[in-house]
């Protein structure tokens, strides 16, 4: 760096708490479009050339994150790395690449898609699935090719120490196998307050930005960068008296912050003595930890299909069963509620189905797996199994109405007929749903005279109930989590789960944020399950409100009319009831501009 | 020309990575090496990644082995001792 580069100011949402300086990495979404463009004979050879160059640059790549990851995991673990290289120096799969490019007279990029892509019509026609699913690595060299065109990767290569990782948009996979220790901070262009890498984020306890628009274009990988999301902003290239004074700020954080404080577990009491259970979610098995360090009571929610995208496939009844056996350790005495796959097609690259034109609404969760009955079939199975070694409850996501309920629970009965008949080891589950989807509120008496418990989704909830896209931030101000709608499904929820006697638990974003879980308290919620490192910030909350008070509040904030109404009213009443809990800085923001912040 | 049926071990069948490992031993000898599956009658260039993936070869597939050149012989024992070593691959690892 020859002259420092100007100080940009970014302005985003910060959805986990915390600020950060650091150095930028850029990561990449791994769905960049490929266009196709003739070339005249002239040029062809510069296209060979091309690749070539990009060729390079990715076993450049490759052999970088080969050594570090030898560095790190042992030599045995880098051997994956090493297949990649590989297929990079594979003369077979380069020269037909490079043929194509020679025949049709085209640029090298959609050569590679071409190629590739035949390669993966091949590879999926294997009969072994544990084969068959490695094609995840053929896939991943060839994004990695075909980001060395257009030179987005090709600086990736600080994956040694810890990083602060841009991105335009983290998918569900591409977090799940961050190494998240590695990772100090999150900052991408797209992505809401419940987003999948917020939720990750404020699982694993780091900082994020999110919705920044257009900063991963201006971002290079080794970047110095502050990410500060107490302030909703993003700071590259900070000048040095920026620097200093965030340094100062951050050193002072230290201090407070660290570890939890004191070790405190099992259910909180109100002030007028209602205990509230609180319960963990998790999905990696890197939070796994957090279940103890904060004091859970058991795993509230585990989203099973984070499984299938650790492994970019689907996952066998074995290896599925020792992952939920793992989980059911994790909880230990209190238990783990397994949730069944929930995911269409817009997570399964076209390996189920073509591209569904509204995917939130499609072929997804408990319809997917009614729909491939052998999935469904294999995972209850390994919960079934693992749940012979620890506690498991399985729940079933985005149920409609009865019949799905009782098309899932007729499947899981025979399959437990089926593992006592087979003389396997496992235990039956009590089997509930999540209450998720508009329908499933209006049916709720219905539904839990069927079911073992509810789970209310109350992030689901809310996109469904009001019909926003929770990651379309041109939408964002119409997601408001305070919609006196939105209260009024969770209140009906509770009561029918109340009048049939069973239990509900309520996860979701709203029981991660002290004035929502306020609400949810006065509204006879006292099951919680919730982002680990949230826990604290919770059990506090708690600890210093009555349910009286909670009950009035949250029955004033049904009878509004509008989600500003209710907002307007938590900032007034919370004030005034609990000065000690909530000041100005900790309720939603006059201006729609976030849906909730933390104490 | 040498030639010896070899089986394949290893829960996880010539994958990935076992496919690198055995890539990396043919690469280091002069001889050219190929794999036939015994039955499918598919062939393979054990030096192309590639070529070697795409025999879709699981546990227990017996693979018909030609090692051919100066050095069959050491390219021979040493193909030899990684497939009776189930290509180095570890039981299970961490599943999750």
């Amino acid at each position: 760096m020859t002259q420092p580069p100007e100080e940009i100011r970014c302005k985003g949402l910060g959805v986990s708490e915390g600020i950060v300086i650091g150095q930028v990495l850029r990561m990449h979404a791994g769905t960049e479009h490929v266009y196709r463009w003739e070339v005249e004979q002239a040029e062809v050879e510069g296209e060979c050339r091309r690749l070539r160059a990009a060729v390079g640059g990715a076993s450049q790549q490759v052999l970088s994150i080969k050594q570090q990851a030898e560095k790190r995991f042992g030599k045995d673990h880098a051997y994956i790395f090493d297949a990649h290289l590989l297929l990079l120096e594979d003369e077979k799969l380069i020269g037909d690449i490079e043929n194509y490019i020679i025949q049709e007279r085209v640029n090298a990029e959609w050569a590679v898609k071409v190629i590739g892509d035949r390669l993966l019509y091949l590879y999926s026609q294997i009969q072994d699935d544990y084969l068959r699913e490695r094609s995840a690595d053929i896939e991943d060299v060839m994004q990695r090719l075909l980001g060395g065109f257009s030179g987005a990767v090709t600086q990736n290569r600080k994956l040694s120490g810890e990083a602060i990782i841009v991105a335009q948009d983290l998918l569900p996979s591409a977090v799940a196998d961050l190494d998240l220790e590695y990772a100090q901070a999150l900052a991408t262009d797209s992505g809401g307050w419940t987003s999948h890498t917020a939720i990750l984020a404020r699982g694993v306890g780091i900082p994020a930005v999110v919705g920044l628009r257009d900063f991963y274009r201006r971002a290079k990988t080794g970047d110095t960068i502050i990410v500060d999301s107490t302030r909703n902003q993003v700071i590259l290239h900070p000048s040095s008296a920026t620097l200093k004074t965030y340094e100062t700020e951050t050193a002072a954080h230290a201090k407070v912050r660290g570890r939890p404080p004191r070790k405190e577990s099992g259910p909180v009491r109100t002030t007028d003595g209602v205990a509230i259970t609180l319960r963990a979610n998790v999905e990696v098995p890197s939070e796994f930890n957090g279940v103890e360090i904060y004091g859970a009571s058991g795993v509230g929610l585990y989203r099973s299909e984070f499984l299938l995208a650790r492994r970019g496939g689907f996952v066998s009844e074995d290896e599925q069963c020792l992952a939920y056996e793992a989980v059911a350790k994790v909880a230990g005495t209190h238990g783990a509620v397994i949730r069944l796959f929930d995911l269409g097609g817009d997570n399964l690259r076209e390996q189920f189905q073509e591209p569904e034109k509204n995917p939130a609404l499609g072929l997804r969760a408990i319809r997917f797996v009614l729909s491939n009955e052998e999935v469904m079939r294999a995972q209850v199975r390994a919960i079934m199994r693992a749940a012979a070694t620890g506690s498991l409850k399985i729940v079933l996501p985005m149920v409609a109405d009865v019949s799905d309920v009782q098309r899932a629970k007729d499947i899981i009965e025979e399959e437990a007929n089926n593992l006592r008949e087979a003389g396997r080891r496992f235990a039956e589950v009590s089997v509930g749903v999540m209450i998720e989807v508009p329908s499933a509120v209006l049916m709720a008496d219905n539904i839990a005279r069927i079911v073992d418990f509810f789970e209310l989704g109350t992030n689901d909830l809310v996109q469904y109930t009001l019909a926003v896209d929770r990651g379309n931030d041109a939408v964002a101000d119409w997601f408001r989590t305070l919609h006196p709608a939105v209260l009024r499904s969770i209140d009906q929820s509770l009561q029918a789960a109340h009048r049939a006697s069973i239990p509900a638990i309520v996860c979701g974003e709203m029981a991660s944020t002290p004035a929502y879980v306020v609400l949810l308290l006065g509204l006879g919620a006292t099951d919680l399950s919730m982002t680990p490192s949230a826990i604290p910030r919770v059990r506090r909350t708690i600890a210093g409100i009555d349910t009286g008070k909670a009950r009035t509040v949250a029955r004033e904030c049904l009878e509004c009319e509008t989600a500003d109404d209710v907002e307007n009213l938590v900032r007034e009443r919370f004030v005034q009831f609990w000065p000690q809990l909530f000041d100005a800085s900790s309720l939603p923001q006059p201006k729609p501009k976030k849906t909730g912040q933390a104490v | 020309m040498l030639e010896r049926t070899l089986i394949i071990k290893g829960r996880l069948g010539l994958h990935a990575r076992a496919a690198a490992r055995l890539v990396r031993v043919t690469s280091s000898f002069q001889s050219h090496v190929s794999l036939r599956r015994v039955e499918g009658d598919v062939t393979a260039d054990a030096k192309s990644i590639l070529s070697v993936l795409m025999l879709a070869a699981t546990e227990g597939t017996e693979l018909h082995v030609a090692t051919d050149g100066v050095d069959q012989e050491e390219a021979m024992n040493a193909i030899e001792q990684l497939f009776a070593a189930g290509f180095g691959e570890l039981e299970t690892e961490s599943s999750i």
